[in-house]
Protein backbone atom coordinates (compact mmCIF):
# COMPACT_ATOMS: atom_id res chain seq x y z
CA UNK A 1 0.00 0.00 0.00
CA UNK A 2 1.30 3.24 -1.11
CA UNK A 3 0.46 5.89 1.26
CA UNK A 4 0.10 9.92 0.14
CA UNK A 5 3.18 10.93 1.97
CA UNK A 6 5.48 8.96 0.08
CA UNK A 7 3.85 10.48 -3.30
CA UNK A 8 4.47 13.67 -1.75
CA UNK A 9 8.04 13.30 -0.59
CA UNK A 10 8.49 11.64 -3.89
CA UNK A 11 7.13 15.07 -5.55
CA UNK A 12 9.54 16.91 -3.49
CA UNK A 13 12.50 16.11 -6.03
CA UNK A 14 10.36 17.99 -8.77
CA UNK A 15 11.95 21.25 -8.75
CA UNK A 16 10.51 24.58 -10.47
CA UNK A 17 14.08 25.70 -11.66
CA UNK A 18 13.06 29.25 -12.18
CA UNK A 19 11.75 28.98 -8.14
CA UNK A 20 14.66 26.98 -7.34
CA UNK A 21 11.78 25.26 -4.62
CA UNK A 22 9.98 21.90 -5.16
CA UNK A 23 6.44 21.98 -6.60
CA UNK A 24 5.28 20.37 -2.92
CA UNK A 25 6.08 23.51 -1.30
CA UNK A 26 5.46 25.77 -3.60
CA UNK A 27 1.61 24.70 -3.39
CA UNK A 28 1.17 23.59 -6.59
CA UNK A 29 -0.02 20.22 -5.81
CA UNK A 30 -3.39 20.23 -4.77
CA UNK A 31 -4.70 16.58 -4.26
CA UNK A 32 -3.18 12.80 -3.74
CA UNK A 33 -5.59 10.21 -4.26
CA UNK A 34 -2.59 6.64 -3.48
CA UNK A 35 -5.36 4.07 -4.49
CA UNK A 36 -3.64 0.65 -4.47
CA UNK A 37 -2.64 -0.07 -8.21
CA UNK A 38 -2.95 3.78 -9.38
CA UNK A 39 -1.91 6.68 -8.25
CA UNK A 40 -3.55 9.93 -8.87
CA UNK A 41 -2.20 13.48 -8.24
CA UNK A 42 -3.40 16.86 -9.47
CA UNK A 43 -1.18 19.45 -9.76
CA UNK A 44 -1.19 23.15 -11.14
CA UNK A 45 0.93 26.09 -11.94
CA UNK A 46 1.30 29.56 -10.97
CA UNK A 47 -0.52 30.58 -14.29
CA UNK A 48 -1.58 29.23 -17.43
CA UNK A 49 0.44 31.28 -19.80
CA UNK A 50 3.03 29.43 -18.19
CA UNK A 51 4.81 26.86 -21.24
CA UNK A 52 6.44 24.70 -18.19
CA UNK A 53 3.27 23.36 -17.12
CA UNK A 54 3.34 19.98 -19.55
CA UNK A 55 7.00 19.21 -18.64
CA UNK A 56 6.70 19.67 -15.08
CA UNK A 57 3.67 17.13 -15.21
CA UNK A 58 6.28 14.83 -16.82
CA UNK A 59 8.91 15.25 -14.58
CA UNK A 60 6.47 14.71 -11.70
CA UNK A 61 4.96 11.41 -13.14
CA UNK A 62 8.76 10.09 -13.68
CA UNK A 63 9.36 10.93 -9.97
CA UNK A 64 6.67 9.26 -8.67
CA UNK A 65 7.65 6.16 -10.76
CA UNK A 66 11.27 6.36 -9.98
CA UNK A 67 10.33 6.58 -6.24
CA UNK A 68 7.67 4.18 -6.10
CA UNK A 69 7.73 1.70 -8.49
CA UNK A 70 4.83 -0.72 -7.18
CA UNK A 71 2.34 2.57 -7.57
CA UNK A 72 1.17 1.07 -10.26
CA UNK A 73 -0.62 3.48 -13.09
CA UNK A 74 0.45 7.10 -12.18
CA UNK A 75 -2.02 9.75 -13.52
CA UNK A 76 -1.16 13.68 -13.30
CA UNK A 77 -3.22 15.92 -14.03
CA UNK A 78 -2.86 19.64 -14.75
CA UNK A 79 -5.79 21.38 -13.00
CA UNK A 80 -6.62 25.15 -12.89
CA UNK A 81 -9.41 25.41 -10.59
CA UNK A 82 -8.79 26.57 -7.73
CA UNK A 83 -6.34 29.09 -9.03
CA UNK A 84 -2.96 29.08 -7.09
CA UNK A 85 -1.98 31.95 -4.60
CA UNK A 86 0.72 32.46 -2.62
CA UNK A 87 -1.19 31.56 0.40
CA UNK A 88 -0.80 27.62 -0.80
CA UNK A 89 3.30 27.82 -0.29
CA UNK A 90 4.22 26.13 2.75
CA UNK A 91 6.21 27.94 5.44
CA UNK A 92 9.54 26.68 4.32
CA UNK A 93 8.90 28.28 1.07
CA UNK A 94 7.57 31.30 2.22
CA UNK A 95 10.35 31.98 4.04
CA UNK A 96 12.95 31.43 1.69
CA UNK A 97 11.27 34.58 0.02
CA UNK A 98 11.06 36.77 2.56
CA UNK A 99 7.87 36.45 4.06
CA UNK B 1 2.05 13.68 -21.89
CA UNK B 2 0.63 15.89 -24.63
CA UNK B 3 -2.88 17.32 -23.90
CA UNK B 4 -5.42 16.16 -27.29
CA UNK B 5 -5.87 19.49 -28.17
CA UNK B 6 -1.97 20.74 -28.41
CA UNK B 7 0.41 19.40 -31.24
CA UNK B 8 3.02 16.79 -30.43
CA UNK B 9 6.13 18.55 -29.62
CA UNK B 10 8.62 17.20 -33.00
CA UNK B 11 5.81 19.49 -34.77
CA UNK B 12 7.11 22.60 -32.87
CA UNK B 13 10.90 22.05 -34.30
CA UNK B 14 9.29 23.20 -37.95
CA UNK B 15 8.27 26.43 -35.94
CA UNK B 16 11.41 27.16 -33.75
CA UNK B 17 13.26 26.76 -37.01
CA UNK B 18 11.33 29.62 -38.59
CA UNK B 19 12.03 31.70 -35.98
CA UNK B 20 15.47 31.20 -35.79
CA UNK B 21 15.48 31.71 -39.74
CA UNK B 22 14.71 35.35 -38.88
CA UNK B 23 17.14 35.59 -36.38
CA UNK B 24 19.96 34.40 -38.23
CA UNK B 25 19.09 36.63 -41.32
CA UNK B 26 18.05 39.23 -39.07
CA UNK B 27 21.50 39.42 -37.08
CA UNK B 28 23.57 39.01 -40.89
CA UNK B 29 21.24 42.23 -41.62
CA UNK B 30 22.52 44.29 -38.93
CA UNK B 31 25.73 43.38 -39.47
CA UNK B 32 25.63 44.78 -43.13
CA UNK B 33 23.91 47.75 -41.33
CA UNK B 34 27.44 48.23 -39.40
CA UNK B 35 29.45 48.00 -42.63
CA UNK B 36 29.90 44.05 -42.70
CA UNK B 37 30.06 42.06 -45.83
CA UNK B 38 27.90 39.57 -45.13
CA UNK B 39 26.79 37.00 -47.32
CA UNK B 40 22.44 37.30 -47.36
CA UNK B 41 19.86 36.71 -50.08
CA UNK B 42 20.05 40.57 -51.01
CA UNK B 43 21.30 43.63 -49.39
CA UNK B 44 17.75 45.26 -49.41
CA UNK B 45 17.35 42.57 -46.34
CA UNK B 46 19.66 45.07 -44.07
CA UNK B 47 16.48 47.60 -43.90
CA UNK B 48 14.51 44.59 -42.50
CA UNK B 49 16.65 43.89 -39.19
CA UNK B 50 13.93 45.51 -36.98
CA UNK B 51 11.19 43.70 -38.60
CA UNK B 52 13.05 39.96 -38.61
CA UNK B 53 14.67 40.51 -34.99
CA UNK B 54 11.42 41.74 -33.20
CA UNK B 55 8.26 40.07 -35.12
CA UNK B 56 10.40 37.01 -37.39
CA UNK B 57 12.59 35.89 -34.03
CA UNK B 58 10.64 37.08 -30.97
CA UNK B 59 7.26 37.15 -32.48
CA UNK B 60 7.80 33.48 -33.23
CA UNK B 61 9.32 32.30 -30.15
CA UNK B 62 7.10 34.03 -28.09
CA UNK B 63 4.00 33.10 -30.25
CA UNK B 64 5.17 29.68 -29.70
CA UNK B 65 6.22 29.74 -26.04
CA UNK B 66 2.20 31.04 -25.58
CA UNK B 67 1.30 28.20 -28.09
CA UNK B 68 2.40 25.55 -25.49
CA UNK B 69 1.26 26.87 -22.51
CA UNK B 70 -2.69 26.92 -23.74
CA UNK B 71 -1.95 23.79 -25.41
CA UNK B 72 -3.89 24.36 -28.07
CA UNK B 73 -4.15 24.01 -31.83
CA UNK B 74 -5.35 26.94 -33.00
CA UNK B 75 -2.36 28.85 -30.91
CA UNK B 76 0.13 27.85 -33.11
CA UNK B 77 -0.78 29.60 -35.94
CA UNK B 78 0.84 32.66 -34.09
CA UNK B 79 3.77 31.07 -34.23
CA UNK B 80 3.30 29.66 -37.89
CA UNK B 81 2.05 32.83 -39.39
CA UNK B 82 4.80 35.24 -38.08
CA UNK B 83 7.49 32.57 -38.90
CA UNK B 84 6.03 32.89 -42.23
CA UNK B 85 6.31 36.33 -42.32
CA UNK B 86 9.75 36.48 -41.67
CA UNK B 87 10.53 34.38 -44.34
CA UNK B 88 8.22 36.56 -47.22
CA UNK B 89 10.85 38.54 -46.22
CA UNK B 90 14.06 37.00 -46.39
CA UNK B 91 13.05 35.85 -49.54
CA UNK B 92 12.40 38.59 -51.19
CA UNK B 93 8.49 38.75 -51.57
CA UNK B 94 6.82 41.88 -52.00
CA UNK B 95 6.80 43.50 -48.66
CA UNK B 96 2.97 43.90 -48.01
CA UNK B 97 3.42 39.62 -47.87
CA UNK B 98 5.18 39.71 -44.77
CA UNK B 99 3.75 42.54 -43.51
CA UNK B 100 0.14 40.77 -43.68
CA UNK B 101 1.77 37.40 -41.85
CA UNK B 102 3.47 38.75 -39.57
CA UNK B 103 -0.04 40.97 -38.43
CA UNK B 104 -1.91 37.38 -38.79
CA UNK B 105 0.69 36.13 -36.32
CA UNK B 106 0.03 39.16 -33.36
CA UNK B 107 -3.52 38.77 -33.67
CA UNK B 108 -3.48 35.18 -32.84
CA UNK B 109 -0.65 36.08 -29.83
CA UNK B 110 -3.49 38.59 -28.78
CA UNK B 111 -6.19 35.97 -28.92
CA UNK B 112 -4.20 33.83 -26.66
CA UNK B 113 -3.20 35.96 -24.32
CA UNK B 114 -7.02 37.51 -23.98
CA UNK B 115 -7.87 33.79 -23.47
CA UNK B 116 -5.18 33.60 -20.66
CA UNK B 117 -6.78 36.51 -19.33
CA UNK B 118 -10.24 35.26 -19.56
CA UNK B 119 -9.21 32.67 -17.87
CA UNK B 120 -7.14 34.23 -15.05
CA UNK B 121 -8.23 37.62 -14.57
CA UNK B 122 -5.40 39.25 -13.06
CA UNK B 123 -2.87 42.73 -13.25
CA UNK B 124 0.06 40.40 -15.07
CA UNK B 125 -2.15 38.48 -17.63
CA UNK B 126 -3.81 42.20 -18.76
CA UNK B 127 0.13 43.03 -18.80
CA UNK B 128 0.76 40.03 -21.51
CA UNK B 129 -2.35 40.97 -23.40
CA UNK B 130 -1.09 44.80 -23.55
CA UNK B 131 2.43 43.22 -25.13
CA UNK B 132 0.32 41.44 -27.76
CA UNK B 133 -1.66 44.29 -28.74
CA UNK B 134 1.14 46.66 -28.62
CA UNK B 135 2.75 44.17 -31.10
CA UNK B 136 -0.41 44.04 -32.91
CA UNK B 137 -1.01 47.96 -32.79
CA UNK B 138 3.14 48.21 -34.29
CA UNK B 139 2.49 45.50 -37.10
CA UNK B 140 -0.59 47.32 -38.57
CA UNK B 141 0.45 51.08 -38.34
CA UNK B 142 3.79 49.10 -40.17
CA UNK B 143 1.67 47.72 -42.21
CA UNK B 144 -0.70 50.62 -43.14
CA UNK B 145 2.60 52.68 -44.47
CA UNK B 146 4.22 54.17 -41.28
CA UNK B 147 8.32 53.12 -41.53
CA UNK B 148 9.95 50.81 -39.46
CA UNK B 149 11.56 53.81 -36.99
CA UNK B 150 8.19 55.31 -36.07
CA UNK B 151 6.59 51.66 -34.93
CA UNK B 152 10.52 50.93 -32.72
CA UNK B 153 8.08 51.93 -29.53
CA UNK B 154 5.70 49.52 -30.47
CA UNK B 155 7.08 46.97 -31.15
CA UNK B 156 9.89 47.61 -27.88
CA UNK B 157 7.03 48.19 -26.13
CA UNK B 158 5.65 44.26 -27.09
CA UNK B 159 8.66 43.19 -25.35
CA UNK B 160 9.18 44.87 -22.01
CA UNK B 161 5.25 43.94 -21.60
CA UNK B 162 5.64 40.69 -22.23
CA UNK B 163 8.67 40.17 -19.93
CA UNK B 164 7.28 42.65 -17.49
CA UNK B 165 3.93 40.36 -17.24
CA UNK B 166 5.72 37.41 -16.44
CA UNK B 167 8.18 38.92 -14.03
CA UNK B 168 4.88 40.43 -12.06
CA UNK B 169 3.56 37.35 -11.84
CA UNK B 170 6.53 35.55 -10.95
CA UNK B 171 6.80 38.14 -8.07
CA UNK B 172 3.81 36.56 -6.96
CA UNK B 173 5.79 34.25 -4.34
CA UNK B 174 7.01 37.45 -2.81
CA UNK B 175 5.14 38.93 0.12
CA UNK B 176 2.45 41.30 -1.20
CA UNK B 177 3.37 44.46 -1.43
CA UNK B 178 -0.36 47.11 -2.63
CA UNK B 179 2.73 49.97 -2.56
CA UNK B 180 4.84 47.96 -5.40
CA UNK B 181 1.46 46.91 -7.32
CA UNK B 182 0.33 50.63 -7.83
CA UNK B 183 4.03 51.61 -8.43
CA UNK B 184 3.90 48.64 -11.63
CA UNK B 185 0.57 50.09 -12.71
CA UNK B 186 2.15 53.72 -12.96
CA UNK B 187 4.99 51.96 -15.01
CA UNK B 188 2.50 50.76 -17.11
CA UNK B 189 1.05 53.89 -17.75
CA UNK B 190 3.86 55.80 -18.53
CA UNK B 191 5.23 53.21 -21.31
CA UNK B 192 1.72 53.89 -22.63
CA UNK B 193 1.83 56.75 -22.76
CA UNK B 194 5.09 57.16 -23.92
CA UNK B 195 4.51 54.51 -27.02
CA UNK B 196 2.12 56.97 -28.03
CA UNK B 197 3.27 60.40 -27.35
CA UNK B 198 6.88 61.12 -26.13
CA UNK B 199 9.64 59.09 -26.66
CA UNK B 200 11.32 60.66 -23.43
CA UNK B 201 8.24 59.74 -21.21
CA UNK B 202 9.09 55.76 -23.09
CA UNK B 203 12.37 56.26 -21.77
CA UNK B 204 11.86 57.31 -18.26
CA UNK B 205 9.37 54.28 -17.73
CA UNK B 206 11.81 52.09 -18.84
CA UNK B 207 14.25 53.40 -16.09
CA UNK B 208 11.55 53.06 -13.58
CA UNK B 209 10.64 49.66 -14.77
CA UNK B 210 14.12 48.39 -14.24
CA UNK B 211 14.45 49.95 -10.62
CA UNK B 212 10.89 48.18 -10.07
CA UNK B 213 12.33 44.60 -11.35
CA UNK B 214 15.71 45.43 -9.53
CA UNK B 215 13.56 45.87 -6.00
CA UNK B 216 10.98 43.63 -6.77
CA UNK B 217 11.78 40.72 -8.96
CA UNK B 218 12.11 36.86 -7.30
CA UNK B 219 15.65 37.01 -8.64
CA UNK B 220 17.00 39.07 -6.00
CA UNK B 221 16.57 35.77 -3.32
CA UNK B 222 17.08 33.47 -5.96
CA UNK B 223 20.53 34.67 -7.12
CA UNK B 224 21.52 32.89 -3.74
CA UNK B 225 20.49 29.48 -4.54
CA UNK B 226 22.92 27.69 -7.06
CA UNK B 227 23.01 26.23 -10.56
CA UNK B 228 20.38 26.78 -12.73
CA UNK B 229 18.33 29.24 -10.64
CA UNK B 230 21.09 30.88 -9.68
CA UNK B 231 22.13 31.36 -13.79
CA UNK B 232 18.67 32.25 -14.65
CA UNK B 233 19.02 34.96 -11.31
CA UNK B 234 22.08 36.21 -12.92
CA UNK B 235 20.50 36.71 -16.02
CA UNK B 236 17.59 38.48 -14.96
CA UNK B 237 19.72 40.90 -12.81
CA UNK B 238 22.10 41.79 -15.39
CA UNK B 239 19.38 42.53 -18.27
CA UNK B 240 17.43 44.69 -15.66
CA UNK B 241 21.22 46.97 -15.42
CA UNK B 242 20.57 47.19 -19.33
CA UNK B 243 16.99 48.46 -18.88
CA UNK B 244 17.76 51.36 -17.07
CA UNK B 245 20.54 52.60 -19.23
CA UNK B 246 18.66 51.90 -22.43
CA UNK B 247 15.83 54.12 -20.44
CA UNK B 248 18.28 56.61 -19.49
CA UNK B 249 19.59 57.18 -23.15
CA UNK B 250 15.77 57.35 -24.16
CA UNK B 251 15.00 59.69 -21.28
CA UNK B 252 17.88 62.01 -22.04
CA UNK B 253 18.09 61.81 -25.91
CA UNK B 254 14.79 60.44 -27.32
CA UNK B 255 14.58 58.34 -29.98
CA UNK B 256 16.46 60.21 -32.95
CA UNK B 257 16.26 57.60 -35.87
CA UNK B 258 19.70 56.54 -37.52
CA UNK B 259 21.51 58.74 -33.93
CA UNK B 260 24.36 57.28 -32.36
CA UNK B 261 22.08 57.45 -29.14
CA UNK B 262 19.44 55.44 -31.07
CA UNK B 263 21.85 52.67 -31.61
CA UNK B 264 22.70 53.06 -28.05
CA UNK B 265 19.38 52.18 -26.53
CA UNK B 266 17.89 49.89 -28.85
CA UNK B 267 21.05 47.68 -28.25
CA UNK B 268 20.60 47.85 -24.55
CA UNK B 269 17.24 47.41 -24.53
CA UNK B 270 16.89 44.33 -27.09
CA UNK B 271 20.48 42.97 -26.68
CA UNK B 272 21.20 43.71 -22.96
CA UNK B 273 17.37 43.28 -21.79
CA UNK B 274 15.90 41.08 -23.66
CA UNK B 275 18.33 38.63 -24.65
CA UNK B 276 19.88 38.50 -20.95
CA UNK B 277 15.95 36.87 -20.64
CA UNK B 278 16.59 34.79 -23.65
CA UNK B 279 20.29 33.06 -22.56
CA UNK B 280 18.56 32.96 -18.66
CA UNK B 281 15.40 31.11 -20.22
CA UNK B 282 16.59 28.80 -22.77
CA UNK B 283 17.14 25.89 -20.73
CA UNK B 284 14.32 25.79 -18.93
CA UNK B 285 11.68 27.18 -22.28
CA UNK B 286 13.81 24.31 -25.09
CA UNK B 287 12.56 21.37 -22.49
CA UNK B 288 9.38 23.18 -22.17
CA UNK B 289 8.82 23.33 -26.08
CA UNK B 290 10.59 20.70 -27.53
CA UNK B 291 10.87 18.12 -24.07
CA UNK B 292 14.33 17.63 -24.89
CA UNK B 293 16.90 18.32 -21.75
CA UNK B 294 19.00 21.07 -21.54
CA UNK B 295 21.13 20.70 -18.12
CA UNK B 296 22.36 23.43 -16.47
CA UNK B 297 26.81 23.77 -17.10
CA UNK B 298 28.39 26.66 -15.86
CA UNK B 299 29.92 27.19 -19.37
CA UNK B 300 26.26 28.73 -19.97
CA UNK B 301 28.01 32.07 -18.35
CA UNK B 302 30.27 32.14 -21.01
CA UNK B 303 28.07 33.75 -23.94
CA UNK B 304 26.29 35.48 -20.87
CA UNK B 305 29.70 37.30 -20.12
CA UNK B 306 30.11 37.94 -24.06
CA UNK B 307 27.01 39.25 -24.73
CA UNK B 308 27.72 41.87 -21.79
CA UNK B 309 31.15 42.57 -22.48
CA UNK B 310 30.41 42.75 -26.51
CA UNK B 311 27.76 45.51 -25.76
CA UNK B 312 29.81 47.44 -23.48
CA UNK B 313 32.39 47.59 -26.55
CA UNK B 314 29.16 48.77 -28.50
CA UNK B 315 27.87 51.51 -26.55
CA UNK B 316 31.73 52.64 -25.88
CA UNK B 317 31.57 53.24 -29.83
CA UNK B 318 28.24 54.82 -29.93
CA UNK B 319 29.48 57.45 -26.92
CA UNK B 320 32.63 58.10 -27.83
CA UNK B 321 31.21 58.00 -31.85
CA UNK B 322 34.00 55.54 -33.06
CA UNK B 323 32.64 53.75 -35.55
CA UNK B 324 35.01 50.58 -35.16
CA UNK B 325 34.06 50.10 -32.04
CA UNK B 326 30.39 50.34 -33.18
CA UNK B 327 31.26 47.80 -35.95
CA UNK B 328 33.46 45.28 -33.50
CA UNK B 329 30.88 45.07 -30.71
CA UNK B 330 28.33 44.74 -33.22
CA UNK B 331 30.48 41.54 -34.58
CA UNK B 332 30.98 40.29 -31.35
CA UNK B 333 27.04 40.80 -30.69
CA UNK B 334 26.90 38.32 -33.30
CA UNK B 335 29.39 36.08 -31.83
CA UNK B 336 27.54 36.11 -27.90
CA UNK B 337 24.31 35.07 -30.09
CA UNK B 338 26.49 32.14 -32.00
CA UNK B 339 28.16 30.57 -28.81
CA UNK B 340 24.61 30.72 -27.06
CA UNK B 341 23.02 29.08 -29.89
CA UNK B 342 25.59 26.69 -29.74
CA UNK B 343 26.44 26.21 -26.02
CA UNK B 344 22.30 25.01 -26.33
CA UNK B 345 22.84 22.71 -28.67
CA UNK B 346 25.56 21.36 -26.89
CA UNK B 347 23.90 20.90 -24.15
CA UNK B 348 21.46 19.19 -25.56
CA UNK B 349 23.63 16.96 -26.70
CA UNK B 350 25.19 16.19 -23.34
CA UNK B 351 22.03 15.50 -22.08
CA UNK B 352 21.36 12.76 -24.64
CA UNK B 353 24.67 11.26 -24.07
CA UNK B 354 24.07 12.03 -20.16
CA UNK B 355 20.77 9.77 -20.58
CA UNK B 356 22.11 6.62 -22.91
CA UNK B 357 25.16 6.11 -20.39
Amino acid sequence: MISEEAVREALRSVIDPEAGMNIVDLGLVYRIDAAPGHVVVDMTMTTPACPVGPMLVDQAQAAIRAALPDAGEVTVELVWEPAWHAGLMSAHAKKHFGW
Amino acid sequence: MVAAKDIPPPLRIPLLILGFASLIIGVGAGLLRLGWTVPLPAAELAAAHGPLMVCGFFGTVIGLERAVALARRWAYLGPLASGAGGLLLIAGAPMVAGQAFLAVGSVVLLAGSVFVFLRQRALFTLTLAAGAASWLTGNLLWLGGMSVFDVVPWWAGFLVLTIAGERLELSRFLPPSPMAKRVFIAVLAGLTFGMVFQAQVFGAALLALSLWLLRQDIARRTVKDSGLTRFIAVCLLSGYVWLALAGGVILAAGLAPGSLSYDAALHALMLGFVFSMVFGHAPVIFPAVLRVAVPYHPVFYAPLALLHLSLIVRLAGDAAALHEWRSAGGALNALALLAFILNTIAAVVRGRLNKTS
